[in-house]
């Protein structure tokens, strides 16, 4: 950890598909404790630039650090290793878009994995905490059911419970209320609401503008493959200045 | 009308028994050699440069695409002459049974890996987990799931299949049944007593293979 609190630091970062340019030198500082939206056009590179945080896309070009964790990116420079990858991950949660549970194993199977396979944690203690984890998310009953008996917004706690198992520095959100009916947003929104509230670091990527101007520290506003305005929440999504950025967010407003 | 008399097989009782345990014996060890085999292979072919794949590709065809019964007959008669080693009956049919196992278990592990979604690997890899044990917690456990039906219609068929070790008079269950008929002119009743023994084996398989699947199915 740096001396003035940035636990996260991704600086222009690239990355294509191909041909497809997605990141065109991205940046994003993030310190302890706070709360960053990412919102953009879809194919504005926000899901894409949220993945290369750890790295389960690899940039091209640019450098990323997380905590103690340092990589750069570029021609001549090495990959790192498998290793190293898992090590970062460690660190940074990521709770995903379709949930991506287990479906062989139990709910606490599910919490238990990481810190047992990964972290090397006796059963028992691993089992408590998950327990303790699924009264957080309200699931204390789930805990032997099957991810196949939960419905989405559960399965979505499920997920947040899991990467909080690992203990993360960071929490990364891709789109995590997108695949929900729309009943069951809240309850999920409200989990990560109180993560926030506990001063859990947090990048999310998200579609919710209401809940993205109430529990941002910061907003960024990505557009075409860089981060092309950050502030607040009031100045991002209440009072945008820029036209790209009003008429981006006027899209929201009609569909509401 | 032809009178039935399977009275007459009595005295040969023993070999018949002989020739099913010999049946059970070469499909027991090939399947697991040829699942050894099919499990190293389709796991390299889903995760492998061309180099490794291309080969590996190539084995599973021609082994596919060629009658076993060419194969056994190959491996018995002709490598013996390329490479210069003399191969028991027994052990030809070990290689061919094992290798043409192998090619379609092959298949099936590459299908059924292929077939776990890549989120699977994703979840994995974010909290922490490295490649090889993403595999076998997450990923192989919910492959062998998609697998187990066509893992038991392969192991019944190459039950089945060792009926051709005959031809390089290897004593299984239908060469012993050639020699029979040939000592009791009882054709109808020797295959057909073949046929019951082949059948009794094989539907309990059947039936194991539904419980199984309906017991690891539970949860999806």
């Amino acid at each position: 950890m740096s001396a003035d609190g940035v636990t996260l630091e991704a600086s222009n970062i690239h990355k294509a598909f191909g041909n497809n340019h997605v990141l065109k030198g991205a940046s994003l500082s993030v310190a302890r404790g706070e709360v960053v939206t990412l919102i953009g056009a879809s194919g504005s590179g926000k899901s894409t630039f949220l993945r290369c945080l750890n790295l389960l896309e690899m940039p091209q070009q640019g450098e990323l650090a997380i905590g103690t964790h340092r990589f750069a990116f570029g021609k001549g420079l090495r990959a790192p290793v498998d290793a190293e990858l898992a090590q970062l991950r460690e660190n940074v949660g990521m709770v995903f878009q379709h949930f991506n549970l287990f479906p062989h194993m139990s709910v606490l199977g599910n919490l238990t994995e990481g810190p047992v396979q990964v972290k090397g944690m006796a059963q028992a203690e691993a089992r408590a905490l998950a327990r303790d984890l699924l009264a957080k998310v309200g699931l204390a009953d789930k805990a032997d059911a099957y991810p196949s008996r939960l419905s989405g917004g559960q399965k979505q706690r499920v997920a947040i419970a899991r990467s909080l198992a690992m203990k993360p520095d960071v929490m990364l959100f891709d789109e995590p209320t997108s695949a929900l009916d729309p009943e069951l947003v809240g309850e999920v929104l409200a989990v990560i609401r109180s993560l926030a509230a506990e001063g859990m670091t947090m990048v999310l990527v998200t579609h919710e503008m209401a809940f993205a101007a109430d529990v941002s520290t910061r907003v960024g506003f990505m557009n075409d493959g860089v981060m092309a305005e950050v502030g607040s929440a009031e100045e991002i999504i209440r009072r945008p200045r820029s036209e790209r950025l009003k008429a981006f967010l006027s899209r929201f407003h009609e569909a509401k | 009308m032809y009178a039935w008399d399977f009275a007459a097989l009595k005295p040969y009782w023993p070999l018949i028994w002989q020739g099913l345990m010999i049946t059970v014996f070469y499909t027991v060890i090939t399947v697991v050699t040829g699942l050894v085999i099919g499990l190293a292979v389709g796991i390299l072919r889903t995760n492998s440069p061309r180099w490794v794949s291309v080969p590996l590709r190539l084995y599973i065809e021609v082994f596919r695409c060629t009658p076993l019964l060419v194969q056994l007959v190959w491996v018995y008669y002709a490598l013996p002459v390329l490479i210069g080693v003399d191969m028991s009956p027994a052990m030809a049919c070990f290689v061919a049974l094992s290798l043409y196992a192998g090619s379609f278990y092959a298949e099936i592990f590459r299908g059924g890996i292929e077939a776990v979604d890549k989120g699977q690997w994703e979840a994995g890899r974010a909290i922490g987990m490295r490649r090889g044990r993403i595999f076998r917690r997450i990923v192989l456990p919910q492959a062998i799931q998609v697998m187990i039906p066509s893992f038991i219609n392969q192991t019944i068929m190459q039950l089945k299949n060792t009926s051709l070790v005959s031809v390089v008079a290897v004593g299984d269950l239908l060469y012993q049944g050639t020699v029979i008929t040939a000592a009791s002119y009882r054709p109808l009743e020797v295959y057909t007593t073949i046929a019951v023994l082949y059948f009794v084996v094989l539907f309990p398989l059947t039936l194991v293979a539904d419980q199984v699947e309906l017991r690891m199915g539970a949860h999806r």
